[in-house]
C-alpha cells in the first residue's frame, strides 16, 4: 500500500526558533493517528504545513503521491481541516457559513445544501441552522467547524483539539464518528492534549516534543517499550523534564507548616 | 445582501473573462465576495456602537447605508477647500489632500478590522483556492469597500463641480477620484509592508493605533489652527502653482491633470500632471498586485501564526522587575495605604500604560484639548504677554480658564478608567474579600492623577513662573489645589463602578449628560471663586488651606465608598 502523507525531514523555523527538527513520518490510508506533544512541540505547525497555511518549510511533503510544494490546491481539497480556536465568521448563519465553504470545495450546490442540512440535523443544530452564528456556544461553533471539515467528503481529516467546548453527547458522537471514517479508509490526523481521548481513538500514536519525533507506534506498541502505563503517563514521562509530582509536592510546600492553619 | 453591495458586485465581476484568463476561479471568487459582503452589512460600526444602548437583541443589517450617510456629510465638509486659494488648482490640491488623508486614516483602522480578517487564514486559506483567486477576491474586496467610502465623500464634491463647471468639469474630476483612490490603497499598503519590515506582526496593531491617534490630533489641530494662523485674504489670493515644491505632492498632479482634461491647454505642466495622474496610480495598484499583495499575506499569516506556539520567555522575567515599576512602587506607597488601595493603583497605572483600547480612548481627546488650549492663546490676539503679565481682567481669565480647562485632561482620563474591553476580569474584585470597593476607585483614581496630573502641573508652573513671575505662585497652587478637588468632587460624584469593569458599549446608557453638566458646572463654579478673591492674597492662601483640607475629606470620601454605592455587575 502507498502512503497516504509522507513528510521527510521537515524542518521549519520562526525566525531564529527552530520549530521542527527533521519530522519523518509515513502514514498510510485509513489510520487515526493520534498526534501529541507538549505546547510548544511543534503540532500546530506540522498542522499549519498539511494545510497549505505554512510553505516556507524544508524538506519535502508528500500527500497521495503528489509533493504539496508543487501542486498545493489539488492537495486542499482531499484535505477536511477543523481548526484548533473556534474561528469562523459569526455573523454568518451556520448553512451561508457551510454553503460558503462548500462553494470554495467546488461542491454542486445542490449537493452542498443537501449535505449540510443533513449534517447539521444529525448534530442536532437543525434549529439553529438559520441563526447567525455570534450567540451560539463554544459547542454548537465546534459542532460545525467539524462540518465544514467533513463536507466534502475528504480523504484526509485534520482534527486540532476537536472536541473542544462539546458536551458528553457530542463526545460520544464524534469519537464513533472518528472511527466510522477510519474503517470508510480516510486518514484522521487527531491533534489534542487529552490522553486518553487520544489513546482510545487512535490507531497509531506519534508523540513528538521539541520539533522531533520521539516516539511513534500504537498504543500497545508503546507500552511493551515504556512499560504497562496508561498514555497519560507515557507522555510525562517522555516528555516532562523534572518529576511532575515534585512539582505537586513543591506547590503543596508553599503552604508550608501552616497548611492545617486557617491560610 | 443590499442593493448597494449587489450593484458594486455586478459591476466589479462584469470583466470575468478577464479574470479566468488570469487564471481566477469565478466561482471562487464570486462566493468569498458575496460572503465578504454579507459579513460587512452586519458588521456593527461606529455609530452603532455609540447608539446602541446596550447590545440590542435586533441583529445589525444593513450597516451599509449608516457609514456611507456618515461619510457623505464628512465629504460635504471637504467643500470647504473650494473657499481657499484663487484658481482650481490650488482648490483641487487641498481637496484632494483631504481626500487622500480621510480615505487612507479610514482605511487604516478598516485594514486592519475588515479588510485584513485574520480569521481568512484559517477558514479559506486551507481550501482549495488558488492564489490568484483569494488575492483578486481580496482586492475586489477592498475596491467595493473603497468605493462605498469614496462614492459619499466625493459626491458633494463631484456635485459642486458639476454645477459650477458642467459636464466637462465632472467627467475629469470622477476619474481623478478613481485615481485618487487607487493610489490611497497603494499608499497604505506600501504603509502596512513597511511597518511590517520594521517591526514585528505584534506590535503592528499597537503602532497603526499610535498612528491613528496622531492622525486624528494632526487633523483636529490642523483643520482649527491653520484657518487661524493665516489670513483670509492671504488664503483666498493664494495660488500653489506658483511654488515648485508642490510637485512634491501627489494632490498638485491630480489638481493639474483636472485642469488639463477641462481645458485641453497643452502646458508643460499640466501635461506632466495629467500624466503622472494616470502613470503613478496604474503603476502603483500592479506594484501592490505584483509585489506586495504576494509577501503581504504571508506576513499576515505571521500575525495569527505562531501564537499558539507559546511567546518566547523574555530575557527579564527572571524576577527582575523593571526600573519604571520600582519608582511607580515608591509613589504608590507615599500616596496610598496599603492593601487593595495601593493594589488598585498599580494595577492602574500599568493598565493605563499597556492597554491599547484605554490609550486609544484618552490620547485623542488629551490632543483635542492641548489643541484648544493653543486655540484660546492664539485667538486671543488682542491679549499682549505684557497683560497677562500685569495680571489685567483679561489677562486673569486666561491664566484661570487654562488652569481649569486644562483640569478636563484629568477628567477625560478620569471617565474612562471604570471601562475596559476586558471587563469581565473584573470578577477578581467580586470574589476577593475587599471590604470597600472605595478603595479600588480611590487607588484608579489616584494613579491617573498621578500619571496625567503630576505632567500637566509641571508644565503649567514652568510656562506661568516663566510668562508672570514668581508673583502668581499663590495664585496657581490654589488652581493646582483646586484641580485636584475638582477631580476628588468628580470621583465621587460620577463614579460608580469598579474601575475596568464596564463594558464601553454601555457608555451611552442615562448619565452622561448628568455627569458632563457635572464635569462642566463643578470646574466652572470653583473657578469662578477663584477669579472673585484672585488679587486678594492672603484670602489666596486661606482657600488653598481650605481646599487642600476640602480634598483630603473627599478623597477620604471616595475611598471610604461601600459596596451600596457602586453597581454589581454580573456576566452571563
Amino acid at each position: 500500500m502507498n502512503p497516504i502523507i509522507s513528510l521527510q525531514n521537515v524542518y521549519k523555523s520562526y525566525g531564529s526558533k527552530q520549530v521542527l527538527k527533521g519530522i519523518n513520518l509515513t502514514i498510510y490510508p485509513g489510520q487515526v493517528i493520534g498526534y501529541i506533544g507538549p505546547n510548544g512541540a511543534g503540532k500546530s505547525t506540522t498542522v499549519k504545513i498539511l494545510c497549505g497555511l505554512i510553505s516556507d518549510y524544508e524538506g519535502d511533503v508528500i500527500i497521495e503521491g503528489i509533493n504539496l510544494k508543487d501542486d498545493p490546491i489539488t492537495i486542499k481539497s482531499k484535505i477536511g481541516y477543523v481548526p484548533e480556536l473556534a474561528e469562523l465568521y459569526d455573523v454568518l448563519t451556520p448553512v451561508e457559513f457551510l454553503g460558503f465553504m462548500a462553494e470554495l470545495y467546488n461542491m454542486p450546490k445542490e449537493l452542498a445544501t443537501d449535505r449540510i442540512t443533513r449534517m447539521l440535523t444529525a448534530l442536532g443544530l437543525n434549529e439553529n441552522m438559520h441563526q447567525r452564528m455570534d450567540t451560539f456556544s463554544k459547542g454548537m461553533r465546534q459542532k460545525v467547524l467539524i462540518i465544514s471539515g467533513l463536507l466534502h467528503n475528504p480523504d484526509i481529516i485534520i482534527l486540532d483539539e476537536p472536541l473542544s467546548g462539546l458536551d458528553a453527547n457530542s463526545v460520544i458522537i464524534i469519537k464513533d464518528l472518528i472511527s466510522k471514517l477510519a474503517k470508510e479508509g480516510k486518514t484522521i490526523f487527531y491533534c489534542s492534549h487529552m490522553m486518553d481521548v487520544v489513546e482510545k481513538v487512535s490507531d497509531r500514536i506519534v508523540l513528538i516534543n521539541e520539533g522531533t519525533v520521539i516516539a511513534d507506534g500504537s498504543f500497545t506498541e508503546l507500552q511493551q517499550q515504556q512499560g504497562t502505563q496508561s498514555l497519560e503517563q507515557i507522555f510525562a514521562h517522555m516528555t516532562a523534564k523534572e518529576s511532575l509530582s515534585d512539582a505537586a509536592d513543591q506547590l503543596m510546600n508553599v503552604f508550608g507548616k501552616q497548611h492545617n492553619d486557617q491560610l | 445582501m443590499n442593493l448597494i453591495n449587489q450593484l458594486f458586485l455586478r459591476i466589479l465581476l462584469l470583466p470575468s473573462a478577464l479574470y479566468r484568463n488570469m487564471g481566477v476561479n469565478m466561482a471562487h471568487l464570486k462566493a468569498i465576495l458575496t460572503t465578504k459582503l454579507i459579513i460587512d452589512d452586519r458588521r456593527p460600526n461606529a455609530i452603532h456602537q455609540t447608539q446602541l444602548k446596550k447590545r440590542s437583541s435586533k441583529p445589525i443589517k444593513g450597516a451599509t447605508w449608516g457609514i456611507m450617510f456618515f461619510t457623505a456629510v464628512m465629504g460635504s465638509v471637504f467643500l470647504l477647500c473650494f473657499a481657499v486659494g484663487r484658481d482650481y488648482i490650488t482648490q483641487l490640491t487641498i481637496y484632494f489632500s483631504f481626500f487622500i488623508f480621510v480615505l487612507a486614516s479610514t482605511l487604516i483602522t478598516d485594514f486592519t478590522s475588515v479588510l485584513i480578517d485574520i480569521r481568512d487564514n484559517l477558514i479559506i486559506l486551507p481550501k482549495p483556492i488558488n492564489d490568484k483567486t483569494f488575492l483578486l477576491a481580496r482586492l475586489l474586496h477592498i475596491i467595493i469597500h473603497v468605493s462605498k467610502m469614496v462614492l459619499p465623500l466625493s459626491l458633494p464634491g463631484m456635485i459642486y463641480i458639476g454645477v459650477k463647471e458642467g459636464i466637462r468639469g465632472l467627467l475629469p474630476f470622477i476619474f481623478l477620484v478613481l485615481a485618487v483612490s487607487l493610489f490611497t490603497i497603494f499608499l497604505i499598503n506600501a504603509l502596512y509592508i513597511f511597518i511590517l519590515r520594521v517591526t514585528t506582526p505584534e506590535k503592528f496593531k499597537t503602532i497603526i493605533s499610535y498612528f491613528q491617534i496622531f492622525f486624528a490630533i494632526f487633523f483636529y489641530g490642523g483643520y482649527q489652527l491653520v484657518p487661524r494662523l493665516v489670513s483670509k485674504a492671504v488664503l483666498e489670493n493664494y495660488s500653489i502653482s506658483s511654488s515648485n515644491w508642490a510637485w512634491l505632492a501627489p494632490p498638485f498632479w491630480f489638481a493639474d491633470s483636472w485642469q488639463f482634461m477641462r481645458t485641453l491647454q497643452f502646458s508643460a505642466p499640466l501635461v506632466t500632471g495629467f500624466l503622472l495622474s494616470i502613470i503613478v496610480p496604474a503603476a502603483s495598484i500592479w506594484a501592490v498586485i505584483k509585489y506586495f499583495a504576494p509577501s503581504f499575506n504571508q506576513k499576515l499569516s505571521m500575525i495569527s501564526g505562531s501564537e499558539g506556539e507559546g511567546a518566547p520567555v523574555k530575557a527579564n522575567s527572571k524576577g527582575i522587575i523593571s526600573t519604571t515599576s520600582v519608582y511607580i512602587t515608591q509613589i504608590a506607597k507615599h500616596v496610598t495605604t496599603v492593601g487593595a488601595e495601593r493594589m488598585a493603583f498599580l494595577h492602574t497605572w500599568k493598565l493605563t500604560g499597556r492597554s491599547r483600547d484605554f490609550k486609544m480612548k484618552v490620547y485623542p481627546s488629551l490632543g483635542y484639548l492641548i489643541v484648544y488650549i493653543v486655540i484660546i492663546f492664539l485667538s486671543n490676539k488682542k491679549l499682549s504677554l505684557d497683560e497677562i503679565r500685569n495680571e489685567s481682567a483679561g489677562g486673569k481669565f486666561l491664566f484661570l480658564g487654562l488652569i481649569y480647562f486644562s483640569s478636563m485632561i484629568l477628567v477625560m482620563a478620569l471617565y474612562q478608567l471604570i471601562y475596559s474591553d476586558k471587563f469581565k476580569a473584573a470578577w477578581i474584585y467580586y470574589i476577593t474579600p475587599v471590604d470597600k470597593p472605595g478603595k479600588l476607585i480611590s487607588g484608579a483614581v489616584k494613579a491617573a492623577i498621578v500619571k496625567f496630573y503630576i505632567p500637566m502641573v509641571v508644565l503649567t508652573c514652568v510656562a506661568a513662573v516663566a510668562v508672570v513671575g514668581p508673583k502668581v505662585i499663590p495664585n496657581l497652587l490654589l488652581g493646582l489645589l483646586n484641580q485636584l478637588l475638582i477631580t476628588g468632587i468628580l470621583a465621587y460624584l460620577t463614579i460608580k463602578d469598579i474601575p475596568f469593569s464596564v463594558q464601553q458599549d454601555t457608555a451611552a446608557k442615562g448619565g452622561t449628560f448628568i455627569r458632563g453638566l457635572f464635569s462642566m458646572l463643578v470646574p466652572a463654579v470653583i473657578a469662578f471663586g477663584h477669579y472673585l478673591v484672585y488679587a486678594n492674597w492672603p484670602v489666596i492662601l486661606i482657600f488653598c488651606v481650605l481646599s487642600g483640607i476640602a480634598s483630603w475629606l473627599v478623597f477620604d470620601a471616595v475611598k471610604n465608598k461601600n459596596w451600596n454605592a457602586v453597581a454589581i455587575r454580573n456576566y452571563e
